[in-house]
C-alpha cells in the first residue's frame, strides 16, 4: 500500500525540487508534475539505438527500475514493517543499488562514446567514495537500536531512542542527506540543469538513451531519489506509534520537505569543482563515523 | 579419506600419462583429462561427505617415517580447503589441456601438464597433513613446482624476473615456517599437530612468536600488503590457467595455514586479532586501488587477489577477536565468512583468469587500452567474465555477495556486543571502501575490454575460443550462480567450519543468521526473476515502437573513431587522483612529442624492497676483501676459528 503511494508520488519529487529552485530564483518554472508528462510522452515515442551497443545497453534501463523497486521493498515505509526484510538486509540494500549503478555504467561504456565514458567514470568514482558514508550510517543505526535489519533500524516495534542518541542520529541524518545529493545526482555533486556534456555526470551517462528506455531510466532515477530521501526522513521522524494513514502522511510530507531542501541547496550554491567533490563525499563519511564514535562512547 | 588417496593416485597417474605419452598427443590429452577429472571427483567426495555429515570425521592415516609419524587427516577445515583446491584446480587443468594444445614446444607442454597435476597432489597433501614434516615437504613441493609452472614461458625476460622474485619470496616464507614449527615443537617434542596443540598452553606470551611468524610466513604466501610484492608479476606473467590456480588456490594455502595455526593454538590474544583485521583492511583498500591503476589485464586481476585476501583477513581477524573476547557468535561468523569468501574467491578469481586467458588467446595482448568490443566477438567468454565480475564486486545475486554479507554480519554483531570488541565496526567502513572501488575497477575492465569499439586490429580480429576452454569457465560460473541463489547450502556448512575453528558449538543465536540467509536466497531469486521478467516485458513494449539505428551521438561530431573512446586509464584517473600518492601512478608528459604516459608502479617492491636490498648489498660488499680466492687465506681462517673455539672451551673448563 505505502509502496504503491511512493511509486506514484516519486516522479513529483524532482518536480518539487525544480519548482523550489525556480521560486527562489524568481522564475515561474515548470509545473511540479512535469516529469509525469515527460514520461508519458517518452513512452509513446520510438527509440534510436547506436550501432555500437549490445544487449547490455538494453538491459540497463530494466535493471535501473528493478533495483530501486526491490530496495524499496526492504524499507519499512509505513514505519512498522518492511514488505520483505531480513537480518543483514542493509548490505543487500546497498549492494542492490550498486548493481543498478554497475549496469548503468557498463551501458554507458557500451556506446563507445567519450562523453558517456566520462560520465560513467565520474559516476563510478563518486559512488565508490560515498559508499562508506551509507554503511557507516547503517552502523550508527544498528548501534542505536541493536537491530541488524532495516526494518528494525528504521521502524519496527521500538522507535529510535532519541535522547542520548540524538546527536549521533542527527549526524546520520545529515550524512544520509549528503548521500541523497550524490545518489540523486544533485548540486553540489552534479547539476541536473547543465547543458554542457563535459560538466554533466548522470545526464551524460544516459546521453544515448531515447524514447521508452529514457522514460524507464528517468522513472528509476526518481525512485532512487525517493528511496534515498526516505532514509533521513525515517531517521528523523519515527512513525511506529502513528496510525498507518498518518504514518504515510508524515512520510510523504517528509519526502516533500527533503525535495524542497534539495531545491534550496541547489539555488544557494553552485556545483563544486570536480576535484573538490571527493572532499564533500569524504565529509559525509567523516560525519557518519563521528556519529559512530559518539554512539560507541554513550 | 581413503577415497582421497585414490583420487590423488589418479591425479598422479595423469601426470605420468602426460609425461610418458609424449608421442601420442591426442591419446595423452584424453587420458590426462579423464584421469584428472576422475581423481578430483574421487578426492572431493569425502570432503563433501564431511561437510554434509556435520560431524568432524577426522580419519587418521599414520605412516611410520623418520622424524615422527606422518599423519594425515580430514576435518571440517581440510574439507573446505579440499574443495577450494579441487574445483578450480580441475577447471584450470582442463582449460590448460586446450590452451597449451596449440603451443609448439611439445616437450615443454607435456612437462607443464605433468607438473600441474603434481602441483594439485601437493596442494591436497598440504591441507591433509597433520604433522610438521609432511606439511613442510608438501608445502615446499607446492612452492617449487609453482615456480616451474610460472616460468613456462621462460624465453621472456620479465617472466624469468617474476619467477626469480617469487622464488626468493616463497623461500623467505618457508624459512619463517620452519622457525615457527621448531620454536613451537621445542626440543624433543612430538612433531604431529596434536602434539603441537597439546603444547599450545605452555608457549611463552600466549604464542606471540608463533603467531607473528605465522602472519609473516603464511602472509607472504597469501600476499597481504606489504608482503604481496612478488604476486602481481608472478600471477601476471604465468600462463593463464596457471595464474588461475595460483590466484585462486595456491595463495589460499597461506590462509589455510593461518587458520590451522589459530585452530591448533586456541583463542589468540586480542592484539593479534586487531593486527590481522587492520592488515586485512590495508590489503583490501590498497590492493583494489593498485588494481585500478593497472593497464595490464592479468596484473589487474592479480592485484584483486591482494584485495580479496584482505577481505578474507577482515573475516579472519573478526573471528580471532570474537574468540579472544569470548563472543562465540562473532567468532563463528568471522571464521565462516573468511572460509566462505576463500571458497568463493577461488571460484570467481580462477574464472576471471581463465576469461582473461581467453581474451589473450584471441587477441594476443593483455593491454586493456588495445582491446575493446570483444563482447560482440566473444559473446560466451563475455557472459562468463561478466558473471565473474559481478561476483567479485560482491553484488547480488552471486556468491561474492553472500560471503561479504556473512563478514558484514560478523562485524556488526561484534559492534553491537559489549566491550572493546565494538571497535570492529570500523571494519565496515573498510569493506565499504573496498566494495566501491572494486565496482569502479570491474566497470572499467568489463567496459573497456568487452564493450565499445575495438581499439586495435588485434581486438578487431578477436574470435570466440574453443568449447574445451569455455566449458571449464562455464562450470565455475555455474557454481558462482548456484551459491548465489542457494546461499543456505553454502553458509550452513561454512558456519559449521567456523565453529570448528573457534572450537565452540554453534551458538543458538546463529538461528537468526540462518533465517536471514534463507530469506536472502528467496530475495536473490526474486531479483533474478524480476530482471528476467522486466527484460522480456520491456522487449515486448520496445517491439511496438519504431526503432532506428544510428551512430553513437557524438555531440554533433560526424566522424567518431575508436581512438576517441574513453580508455581504461582515463576511466580510472579521477579515483586515482582522489587517492593521490597512495595510488603510485607516475605521469609523464612529453610536450614536444605530444605523448602522455601513465605508469603504475609496484610501490612496495620499487620503493622499499629493492632499495633496501641495494643497501644490504652495499654493506656486505665491504666484506668482499675477506674472499681472496687463495688457499692459504682460507686455511688461516680455519686455524683461527679453531683456536678461538679452543680458547672459548678452555675458558669454560677452567676453575
Amino acid at each position: 500500500m505505502s509502496l504503491l503511494v511512493l511509486l506514484v508520488l516519486a516522479p513529483a519529487l524532482p518536480g518539487v525540487a525544480a519548482k523550489t529552485k525556480a521560486v527562489l530564483t524568481g522564475r515561474r518554472g515548470a509545473p511540479v508534475m512535469q516529469l509525469y508528462w515527460d514520461l508519458f510522452r517518452l513512452v509513446r515515442k520510438g527509440a534510436v539505438y547506436s550501432t555500437t551497443t549490445t544487449w547490455m545497453f538494453r538491459v540497463a534501463p530494466v535493471a535501473g527500475l528493478v533495483t530501486p523497486l526491490l530496495a524499496l521493498g526492504l524499507l519499512p515505509l509505513d514505519g512498522r514493517r518492511a514488505p520483505f526484510g531480513f537480518t543483514g538486509d542493509f548490505v543487500a540494500f546497498a549492494a542492490l543499488l550498486a548493481l543498478g549503478r554497475f549496469t548503468l555504467v557498463l551501458a554507458a561504456l557500451d556506446t563507445g562514446s567519450s562523453f558517456e565514458g566520462m560520465g560513467a567514470s565520474r559516476d563510478a568514482t563518486f559512488a565508490s567514495l560515498v559508499e562508506p558514508a551509507l554503511f557507516l550510517s547503517f552502523v550508527v543505526l544498528a548501534l542505536a537500536t541493536g537491530q541488524l535489519s532495516l526494518e528494525g533500524m528504521l521502524g519496527g516495534a521500538q522507535a529510535l531512542p532519541w535522547g542520548a542518541a540524538a546527536p549521533a542520529l542527527t549526524m546520520v541524518a545529515v550524512s544520509l542527506f549528503f548521500v541523497l545529493l550524490t545518489e540523486a545526482s544533485r548540486v553540489p555533486v552534479d547539476d541536473p540543469a547543465t547543458h554542457l556534456e563535459l560538466t554533466m555526470i548522470h545526464e551524460v551517462t544516459v546521453l544515448d538513451y531515447s524514447g521508452p528506455d529514457l522514460a524507464l531510466l528517468l522513472y528509476g532515477a526518481a525512485l532512487r531519489m525517493a528511496l534515498f530521501a526516505a532514509l533521513p526522513v525515517s531517521v528523523l521522524a519515527s512513525r511506529a506509534h502513528l496510525p498507518v494513514a498518518a504514518a504515510l502522511g508524515v512520510l510523504v510530507a517528509g519526502l516533500v520537505t527533503v525535495a524542497v531542501a534539495v531545491g534550496v541547496v541547489e539555488s544557494s550554491m553552485a556545483r563544486l569543482r570536480l576535484s573538490r567533490v571527493p572532499q564533500f563525499l569524504v565529509a559525509a563519511s567523516v560525519l557518519a563515523s563521528l556519529g559512530a564514535i559518539l554512539q560507541l562512547l554513550t | 579419506m581413503s577415497l582421497c588417496f585414490v583420487g590423488l593416485a589418479l591425479i598422479a597417474a595423469s601426470a605420468a600419462c602426460a609425461a610418458l605419452l609424449r608421442t601420442r598427443l591426442v591419446l595423452a590429452e584424453r587420458a590426462y583429462g579423464l584421469l584428472v577429472s576422475a581423481g578430483c571427483v574421487a578426492a572431493a567426495i569425502p570432503a563433501f561427505r564431511v561437510l554434509a555429515g556435520g560431524s568432524a570425521a577426522v580419519v587418521r592415516l599414520s605412516i611410520p617415517a623418520p622424524s615422527g609419524p606422518w599423519v594425515f587427516g580430514l576435518d571440517f577445515l581440510s574439507a573446505a580447503f579440499l574443495l577450494v583446491i579441487l574445483g578450480p584446480g580441475l577447471a584450470s587443468a582442463l582449460y590448460g589441456v586446450r590452451a597449451l594444445g596449440s603451443a609448439q614446444d611439445r616437450r615443454g607442454v607435456a612437462t607443464a601438464r605433468a607438473l600441474f597435476a603434481v602441483e594439485l597432489v601437493a596442494l591436497v597433501l598440504v591441507v591433509l597433513a597433520r604433522a610438521v614434516v609432511p606439511f613442510l615437504v608438501a608445502w615446499e613441493v607446492m612452492a617449487v613446482l609453482a615456480y616451474f609452472l610460472v616460468t613456462f614461458d621462460n624465453e621472456r625476460t620479465e617472466v624469468r624476473r617474476a619467477g626469480w622474485v617469487y622464488l626468493v619470496a616463497t623461500h623467505a616464507g618457508t624459512l619463517a615456517l620452519i622457525a615457527l614449527f621448531t620454536s613451537w615443537a621445542g626440543v624433543g617434542g612430538g612433531l604431529t599437530f596434536d602434539a603441537l596443540a597439546a603444547r599450545a598452553g605452555s608457549l611463552p606470551a600466549g604464542g606471540a612468536l608463533v603467531l607473528c611468524l605465522a602472519l609473516f610466513g603464511f602472509g607472504l604466501k597469501a600476499g597481504l600488503v606489504p608482503l604481496h610484492f612478488w604476486l602481481p608479476d608472478a600471477h601476471g606473467s604465468a600462463p593463464s590457467h596457471v595464474s588461475a590456480l595460483m590466484s585462486g588456490v595456491v595463495i589460499k594455502m597461506g590462509i589455510y595455514g593461518l587458520i590451522r595455526v589459530v585452530s591448533l593454538l586456541g583463542a589468540p590474544p586480542a592484539w593479534w586479532g586487531w593486527l590481522v583485521l587492520v592488515s586485512g583492511v590495508v590489503s583490501g583498500v590498497l590492493g583494489v586501488l593498485w588494481a585500478l591503476a593497472q593497464h595490464d589485464l592479468k596484473r589487474l586481476l592479480a592485484y584483486h587477489s591482494v584485495e580479496n585476501i584482505g577481505i578474507i583477513l577482515i573475516g579472519l581477524g573478526t573471528g580471532a577477536l570474537g574468540a579472544a573476547y569470548g563472543v562465540p557468535l562473532v567468532a563463528v561468523l568471522g571464521f565462516a565468512g573468511a572460509v566462505l569468501h576463500t571458497v568463493n574467491h577461488a571460484l570467481f578469481k580462477s574464472l576471471l583468469f581463465l576469461g582473461a586467458g581467453a581474451t589473450v588467446h584471441a587477441t594476443g595482448t593483455r593491454i586493456m587500452d588495445r582491446l575493446g568490443g570483444l563482447g560482440r566477438r566473444m559473446p560466451l567468454t563475455w557472459v562468463s567474465f561478466l558473471i565473474g565480475s559481478v561476483a567479485i564486486v560482491g553484488l547480488p545475486p552471486l556468491n561474492g555477495f553472500v560471503s561479504e554479507w556473512v563478514v558484514y554480519l560478523g562485524l556488526l554483531h561484534g559492534g553491537t556486543s559489549g566491550g572493546s570488541i565494538r571497535l570492529v565496526l570500523f571494519g565496515v567502513a573498510g569493506l565499504a571502501i573496498i566494495g566501491g572501488l572494486a565496482l569502479a575497477c570491474f566497470a572499467k575492465v568489463c567496459g573497456i575490454v568487452f564493450l565499445g569499439v575495438p581499439r586495435s586490429d588485434a581486438a578487431l580480429h578477436g574470435h570466440e575460443v574453443s568449447a574445451g576452454m569455455l566449458g571449464p569457465m562455464f562450470g565455475l560460473a555455474g557454481v558462482c550462480v548456484f551459491i548465489g541463489l542457494a546461499p543456505g547450502l553454502a553458509v550452513g556448512p561454512a558456519l559449521v567450519v567456523g565453529a570448528s575453528i573457534a572450537r565452540v558449538s554453534l551458538p543458538s543465536s546463529v538461528g537468526d543468521v540462518l533465517a536471514g540467509i534463507v530469506r536472502l536466497g528467496i530475495w536473490s531469486l526474486v531479483l533474478v526473476m524480476l530482471l528476467a521478467l522486466g527484460a522480456v516485458a520491456w522487449g515486448a513494449i520496445r517491439r511496438r515502437r519504431s526503432i532506428a539505428r544510428a551512430e553513437t551521438w557524438g555531440c554533433g561530431y560526424a566522424l567518431p573513431s575508436a581512438r576517441m573512446q574513453y580508455t581504461a586509464s582515463s576511466f580510472a584517473a579521477p579515483l586515482l587522483a582522489a587517492y593521490g600518492p597512495l595510488a603510485g601512478v607516475h605521469e609523464t608528459l612529453d610536450r614536444g612529442g605530444g605523448a602522455f604516459h601513465t605508469h603504475a608502479s609496484e610501490l612496495v617492491l620499487e620503493r622499499a624492497i629493492l632499495p633496501a636490498w641495494a643497501a644490504v648489498r652495499g654493506v656486505l660488499g665491504r666484506l668482499r676483501p675477506l674472499q681472496q680466492g687463495r688457499l692459504w687465506v682460507y686455511l688461516l681462517y680455519v686455524i683461527a676459528t679453531l683456536l678461538l673455539l679452543l680458547l672459548y672451551l678452555a675458558r669454560g673448563v677452567s676453575p
